[in-house]
């Protein structure tokens, strides 16, 4: 008996838990549907009273989504192939050659990943203004192909599991160090290169701070710093139009989340150990 | 000749780290004693934008006593919580725990700015649905979450569960809950010792390189995530209550063009994240699995 109280007992903690996280995701789905009248009731309706399609057709219509989907998809594009050519290469090294100041290298690279991008973001603003690259994609998308220590870090990890012998065997037979990575450990790692493609399009899907700082024109925001912008822009908080547009936002990683679960939590896992 | 070879392949994070991370490092140091408006040339102050950020009364002794509190309490909720969600998830005789751990972890993966505004209507005083349902408890008044002072700074760190760096604690102790030997649950089973009891003894010990590798990683990412929880959220306020160094940064480099005083900041904010490190790294070798 006592079991059985117990097994219950973790059921409603569990949904518990489920709702709790899974709520404002629904309270902003639900809320795309309802016309702006229904935002000012009390007590707020928890369905819309019909489904009210409208509020997508204003939106797109009223606001620059189409652009700033277009501009969210330049710099997942544009960040995603930076990273996934630089820091697979970087990561090479680190992991299957000796060379004099490798642990040293890698040491650095894990500490770069301990630096809040607040305490870099006004030099690099500066640099790129020097360029003459603000308000544009470029201070955004060009870092990306330097190599993010993150993803050197779990491209690393992944490098190690794979057996030593195959590149010895491949380097008596000639093979240069080149040779082996393109030849033998890229290949070899398309998991961890879907993994990060993932992490990195879902990252840039999300970022809000970097395009913060960089753009300024409402023909280059991405969608994050857009549905900002464009809360602010009308008269009164248009509540169903912003819900509309979080609910377009939410969509793409949700579904790629549901379609790609076991190459992101075993990616982020790989984070915890080692 | 194989050195030279493998720095060929590093080269490209090298000229990364000079261009975007050590070489701003460096000149953030610098801008640091200068006044500048980011138009004229810097002109050199020494520690006069310490000794404004540190004076008495300042409103850098805010912006601080605030981002300590958010860190500190971002960590224990965001840690804990990831905790509690683990072990659920790995409760022993309950079914369908792939279909909850979708529902835990889903929040990480979507933009935070959408779910600020799901926060700014579900935490409206009069009309969100979190006081309505309050009321039907027999609240009659409910918080104002987002604009009582005392309560503002509680909300924001408690809304951190929702944020990636949450999530994927959340998997890296479900993982690590995986890894403790049943025949210890079992042990204590036989033993009579409650969940609870089973859940101090044998769990945490178990888990505890892992915990602490969490706290680490919660510390460093709630410093480096704030602003874009409570910027779109709070924008610092009311007033300056929720105002994070990060947002003070922002505010005072690309909104006032204090640019020396900013950077002033950073290099505070620079500080503390070091020191974070710098006790990872020491103690490393205590907690970190090296398994190959």
């Amino acid at each position: 008996m006592k079991f059985r109280v117990s097994i219950a007992l973790q059921y409603v903690l569990m949904v518990v838990v489920a709702v709790v996280m899974f709520f404002p995701i629904l309270w902003i789905i639900l809320s795309s549907f309802k016309p702006m009248i229904e935002f000012s009731v009390f007590p707020p309706r928890i369905l819309p009273s019909r489904l009210y399609w409208y509020n997508y057709a204003e939106v797109f219509a009223q606001s620059k989504l189409l652009i700033y989907l277009r501009n969210t998809l330049i710099l997942i594009a544009g960040n995603t192939i930076g990273t996934l050519l630089s820091s697979s290469i970087v990561a090479y090294p680190l992991a299957r050659m000796r060379f004099r100041g490798r642990e040293f290298i890698f040491a650095l690279i894990l500490m770069t990943m301990m630096v809040p991008s607040y305490v870099t973001i006004i030099p690099q603003y500066i640099l790129f203004k020097q360029l003459g690259w603000l308000d544009t994609f470029l201070p955004i998308i060009v870092p990306a192909f330097f190599a993010y220590p993150y993803n050197v870090f779990l491209f690393r990890q992944f490098y190690r599991t794979i057996p030593k012998e195959l590149d010895e065997a491949a380097r008596i037979d000639g093979c240069s160090e080149w040779g082996v990575f393109v030849r033998i450990i890229a290949p070899l790692s398309r998991p961890i290169f879907i993994t990060i493609g993932i992490l990195s399009s879902i990252f840039w899907w999300n970022e809000f701070f970097v395009p913060m700082v960089f753009i300024n024109s409402e023909d280059l925001k991405p969608l994050s710093v857009g549905i900002y912008s464009f809360s602010r822009t009308t008269f009164v908080v248009r509540w169903d139009l912003i819900m509309a547009m979080a609910t377009v936002m939410l969509f793409p990683p949700m579904m790629l989340f549901l379609l790609a679960r076991r190459y992101i939590t075993e990616g982020i896992k790989t984070t915890g150990f080692k | 000749m194989r050195s030279g070879r493998a720095y060929l392949f590093v080269s490209p994070w090298i000229l990364g780290f000079v261009l975007f991370t050590g070489g701003p490092i460096l000149a953030t140091v610098a801008l640091g004693f200068t006044k500048w408006d980011l138009i004229g040339s810097p002109v050199w102050v020494g520690l006069g934008n310490y000794a404004r950020l540190f004076r008495k009364g300042s409103e850098f002794w805010t912006v601080l006593r605030f981002t300590a509190f958010y860190t500190l309490f971002s960590v224990v909720f965001s840690v804990g919580w990831a905790l509690f969600e683990a072990a659920l998830l790995n409760s022993r005789g309950v079914r369908g725990t792939n279909l909850f751990g979708f529902f835990y972890f889903i929040p990480a993966v979507v933009p935070m700015v959408a779910l600020t505004f799901a926060f700014q209507l579900i935490l409206h005083k009069e009309l969100g649905i979190l006081n309505y349902a309050l009321s039907l408890l027999g609240l009659r008044e409910g918080p104002n979450w987002l604009v009582d002072p005392k309560v503002v700074v509680w909300v924001v760190v408690v809304l951190n569960i929702y944020t990636f760096y949450a999530g994927q604690m959340m998997l890296i102790f479900d993982s690590a809950l995986k890894e403790v030997p049943k025949e210890l649950y079992e042990a204590a089973e036989i033993d009579g010792a409650s969940r609870i009891v089973q859940f101090l003894r044998i769990t945490l010990p178990a888990i505890s390189p892992i915990l602490f590798f969490n706290m680490v990683t919660a510390t460093i990412s709630s410093l480096g995530t704030s602003f874009t929880l409570l910027y779109p959220l709070t924008a610092g306020g009311p007033g300056k209550v929720t105002q994070a160094i990060s947002l003070d940064i922002y505010h005072n480099a690309f909104k006032t063009f204090r640019v020396g005083y900013a950077c002033a900041e950073s290099v505070i904010l620079f500080l503390i994240a070091a020191g974070v490190s710098v006790v990872m790294f020491a103690t490393s070798k205590r907690w970190v699995y090296y398994e190959v």
